[in-house]
């Protein structure tokens, strides 16, 4: 057997697996979904099947102005801000752990190892605790506020639409952060000391070198991790459901609480199914500009 | 090679030795939380019919249906399903449950089909017989004696008006939340039961029976007046903002508003109703519970509720009807309900009317003699589950003042108007 | 090590070191992120060891293990044991199979290679809630409801994009030479990966082992729709089981919301060094 047919079959036998579960489990039910999302089909009709509607769903879609605003709402709030503030908290965070005080008063450890339990908290749970935590009636978050005199009445973050967002986005951050600091603070201490030390001789101040050496070699961290957020935060569901229901009224609805609420509480498989393949759709076209732009940087001796 | 062709052959006898000595294996999906006393009537069951033996699931009541109907449409899923009063009709037309209709006549239950209640609801469109009534309630008005006496009310509210002014004096004497109801707009809100209350009672529905079909029964007007009516208790400030992002009737804001004091008037089906009169003697040992439960407010008519409830229905996919039947025939024994269900009235109108309600929660016996069932709504071709959630999000999108009211009656009378037409 | 050691002394700590109010406000604001950090779960934890009747109460509180008594009661203990077990084999199936396709996309060419590479990465993205009724259907076919095949097949499919594209990033810190030499030493290809590469990629395995892991243990969405039998039920499912519709036994979901804490945090603590290096380590080298 020659080299070249010996590393094929190599190469096919190590991919076989990756590959038949790309097909089951990504190809066919996005097949699958795609002709779901031509049809009526109901939940309660899933014995008949259903009939063929054409792009009627994706017409009644792109017309419904209740859509934009799940679009903007996932794409601005659940995405959009929660990724920047992950990633300019992350940051800061990591820095003040990397601090000489805090290394100095040995609070590294023991504030990476708090860190840890956000982190360890299933989404179940971290939504649960913050719901009472914030609850307009017996949360804590508001009897401590009325006690300092912040504020006179309680205040229902969850159900005001103008508490409702940051609310959210306070819970993602809590659960989420964690791994954020964590990994920028890997990169901190990744940072070469002469680098700061040539910069200090230059008589640089800590702005200026912040700027001008640990940014720069962060940079890439940064990058990639803002990617994976937006990857991570853009299909979830967990959170805004368990939170809001998409509520006050459709108020924090997102693309993956619209699919829920379309397919499973309202029984239109189809129509839920056209929300999907929308949603699949916006995350393709970012993806092929992620690998565009980042991937075959990033991974430029693979491909 | 012989030797491990036994040794699985064992095996498999072993396996399958915990059959042996049941003919009929099914499986009850029971979505309550009492499964402890549930497995133990199972048990007793078990015992009276030897040949049968009955797995107990449980799952949760918000992802039950959609779960059901996946399974049935696949020839999957339980044989016994605890399902809601208002979901026979649908979950037969889907095919997913075993029409009933040669049992009753074969085998008929306890005191026979008449005595159910609400068994109308349990009729599909094609006239099978798709769920047995197993337990009912409705909603009745619990108040708070002790601060209605502090701030001067000497009785219940007999319409909405009085609700309101009591709500408000409440507040207004006391400091305290007066009628506090979940306002919010999640699956299954509460908001759903308090709308159509005060429709019915002012001679209004969302859904009509009109000649062969059905129709709205309500103009835009009458919803948008809803609007306002339960909206003005927020803005009015007697029912907290923060009651916006409660959509539960047993929340714990409620329940424990109820229980310390902070609210003087709730609207609760009878569980919640013990619930919160227990917690209270909990803490307050050897005093007497200051609660009184009262009918729920009258409008242009007389007050009304709806019957709520539960029935038990059979699996299309079923292989044990028969034994399944069983099942049912001893689950809907009202000394079975008495016995391992104690927090649920059986669905049935003599043994329901043998029930000593105790003076405390008489509001919800008069309540129960006054209950309609959702008629016209479960019989049309809107499904109730849908017009629920709609009716929830336009509420709570007229609330947050997200759209006006007469917006958000327009957009909900126009989707109902739409769900009845297909 | 002198750089280090000449830093802490002259350099970063230095201007700060002349500022109290700054270590001051550094301490305050250090105190708080704490607070921040773990109250939510302190409170889950003082929750969980009170009365049902003086729960949500503010005057007054009673202690009690009642709620994990009844958790355990109601199965809590077998739920667990069924999620390390779906959890585990996934993650190693999963592992390996990443393993596997990372080794092949990292050292070998081929044609088609960016786009199948690029299909796994694109895997990250995708919108798994859309899967349930597709899979649901599949399933019901080939007779997977109700078993572990189906539940784990579906964690090892949602595990592995997020791993191959770890363990790639993780492989190009390992140098290509370790598999020549070793290919001069007369191992097979699939002795090197194991053998050779495979123990030096271990950091990086187990971190990626680790965020699977996780990611499985708090799933939800599949394990609701494709498990209905009580015994087969995995942690999550039997968490969401005291949101009763009349009533949620607050306390039982406080004390299955610390039980289910603590297993994940008990993986993280030996593990956290090595887990938040690992995420960007192919970045941050490339």
């Amino acid at each position: 057997m020659n080299v070249e047919a010996h590393d094929r079959r190599f190469i096919v036998l190590m991919l076989a697996p990756i590959f038949l579960f790309l097909v089951f489990f990504y190809g066919y039910p996005t097949a699958l979904n795609l002709y779901y999302s031509l049809t009526d089909l109901s939940l309660l009709g899933m014995k008949e099947g259903g009939t063929y509607v054409g792009l009627e769903h994706y017409a009644d879609l792109l017309t419904s102005k209740d859509f934009y605003r799940t679009l903007w709402n996932t794409l601005f709030w659940l995405t959009g801000v929660s990724v920047v503030i992950r990633l300019v908290l992350g940051l800061g965070l990591a820095l003040l752990l990397n601090s000489a005080t805090l290394k100095r008063y040995r609070l590294t450890t023991i504030s990476r190892l708090l860190l840890l339990v956000p982190w360890a908290t299933p989404p179940i749970v971290a939504v649960v605790v913050w719901r009472w935590l914030l609850d307009g009636r017996q949360g804590m978050i508001n009897k401590f506020l009325m006690n300092i005199g912040v504020i006179d009445e309680p205040v229902a973050f969850l159900a005001n639409v103008n508490t409702v967002w940051p609310a959210l986005i306070t819970i993602i951050v809590w659960n989420t952060l964690p791994l954020v600091t964590l990994t920028f603070l890997a990169g901190l201490q990744s940072v070469p000391d002469e680098l700061h030390e040539a910069a200090e001789m230059d008589g640089a101040g800590p702005i200026h070198r912040f700027f001008h050496v640990t940014l720069p070699h962060l940079m890439p961290s940064i990058v990639i991790m803002g990617l994976l957020l937006v990857f991570w935060t853009f299909n979830n569901f967990i959170y805004v459901w368990l939170a809001t229901g998409a509520g006050p009224g459709l108020f924090t609805n997102v693309l993956a609480t619209d699919i829920y609420i379309k397919g499973f509480v309202d029984f239109h498989l189809g129509y839920s199914s056209a929300v999907g393949m929308v949603m699949a759709g916006i995350m393709a076209i970012f993806g092929v500009i992620y690998f565009r732009l980042v991937a075959l940087r990033e991974f430029k001796d693979v491909l | 090679m012989t030797f491990k062709f036994t040794a699985a052959a064992t095996a498999i006898a072993l396996f399958a030795s915990g059959a042996v000595w049941a003919d009929s294996n099914i499986i009850f999906r029971f979505n309550d939380p009492e499964s402890e006393a549930m497995r133990a009537a199972l048990d007793e069951f078990e015992v009276e019919n030897p040949d049968i033996s009955v797995e107990l699931q449980s799952f949760a009541w918000s992802e039950a249906r959609q779960q059901f109907l996946r399974e049935a449409a696949v020839g999957e899923g339980p044989d016994v399903v605890h399902i809601a009063f208002v979901w026979p009709r649908d979950l037969g037309t889907a095919g997913a449950l075993y029409p009933l209709n040669e049992f009753w006549e074969e085998a008929p239950l306890q005191a026979g089909y008449d005595d159910f209640i609400a068994s109308n609801l349990a009729i599909g469109a094609d006239g099978g017989i798709y769920g047995v009534p197993w337990t009912t309630d409705t909603w009745a008005m619990l108040y708070r004696t002790d601060i209605m006496e502090d701030a001067g009310i000497t009785a219940p509210a007999k319409n909405w008006d009085e609700l309101r002014d009591i709500s408000r004096t409440i507040h207004e004497e006391t400091g305290k939340i007066g009628f506090g109801f979940p306002a919010g707009s999640g699956v299954q809100s509460t908001i759903w039961f308090l709308a159509n209350y005060y429709w019915w009672s002012n001679g209004s529905a969302l859904v009509k029976a009109d000649g062969d079909g059905f129709d709205v029964g309500i103009t835009e007007a009458q919803i948008a007046e809803a609007m306002e009516y339960f909206d003005s208790y927020m803005k009015e400030g007697h029912n907290p903002q923060s009651m916006l992002g409660v959509t539960d009737w047993y929340d714990p804001a409620i329940i424990e508003g109820m229980t310390n004091g902070d609210q003087g008037v709730a609207i609760v089906p009878p569980q919640q109703a013990r619930e919160i009169i227990a917690a209270y003697e909990k803490r307050h040992p050897g005093e007497e519970a200051p609660f009184i439960s009262a009918m729920v407010p009258a409008g242009s008519e007389a007050s009304s509720t709806h019957l709520g409830g539960r029935m038990l229905g059979i699996n299309s996919n079923s292989d044990e009807p028969e034994a399944a039947w069983k099942l049912i025939e001893f689950l809907t024994r009202p000394e079975i309900i008495a016995k391992y269900y104690g927090n649920q009235f059986p669905a049935q109108q003599t043994p329901l009317a043998q029930i000593d309600f105790g003076a405390t929660m008489s509001g919800f016996a008069e309540q129960l003699a006054v209950a309609r069932t959702w008629g016209a709504y479960s019989d049309g071709p809107a499904q109730i589950g849908s017009m629920w959630n709609e009716t929830g999000r336009m509420f709570g999108s007229a609330f947050i003042g997200e759209r006006s009211y007469d917006e958000a009656a327009e957009e909900l009378l126009n989707t109902v108007k739409d769900m009845l037409d297909k | 090590m002198a750089s280090v050691f000449t830093r802490n002394k002259e350099g970063g700590g230095h201007a700060i070191r002349r500022n109290p109010y700054a270590t001051v406000a550094l301490l305050v604001l250090t105190f708080l992120v704490w607070i921040f950090l773990v109250f939510p779960v302190v409170w889950i934890l003082i929750g969980s060891v009170r009365t049902s009747e003086t729960l949500f109460s503010t005057t007054s509180f009673d202690f009690t293990l009642d709620h994990y008594k009844t958790i355990f009661r109601a199965g809590f203990g077998r739920f667990i044991a069924n999620s390390l077990f779906v959890c585990l084999i996934a993650v190693v199936i999963s592992t390996v199979i990443s393993v596997m396709a990372s080794y092949v996309f990292s050292r070998k060419r081929f044609r088609g290679k960016r786009w199948l590479f690029g299909s796994v990465i694109l895997g990250q993205m995708f919108p798994w809630i859309i899967l349930v009724t597709p899979l649901f259907v599949l399933f019901a076919k080939i007779g997977f409801l109700n078993s572990y095949i189906g539940l784990i097949a579906s964690y090892v499919a949602i595990s592995i994009p997020f791993s191959v594209y770890l363990l790639v990033g993780y492989l190009e810190s390992v140098p290509r030479e370790l598999d020549e030499a070793a290919t001069m030493d007369g191992c097979t290809q699939f002795q090197t990966l194991w053998t050779i590469v495979f123990p030096v990629m271990l950091p990086g395995v187990v971190a990626t082992a680790t965020y699977s892991f996780l990611l499985m243990w708090t799933e939800f969405l599949f394990a609701l729709a494709f498990l209905t039998r009580t015994n087969l039920k995995t942690m999550p499912l039997g968490l969401v089981q005291f949101f009763g519709e009349q009533n949620v036994d607050w306390g039982a979901v406080m004390a299955a919301s610390a039980v289910t804490t603590l297993p994940a945090l008990m993986i993280f603590l030996p593990l956290q060094s090595k887990l938040a290096g690992g995420l960007t380590a192919g970045a941050v080298k490339g």
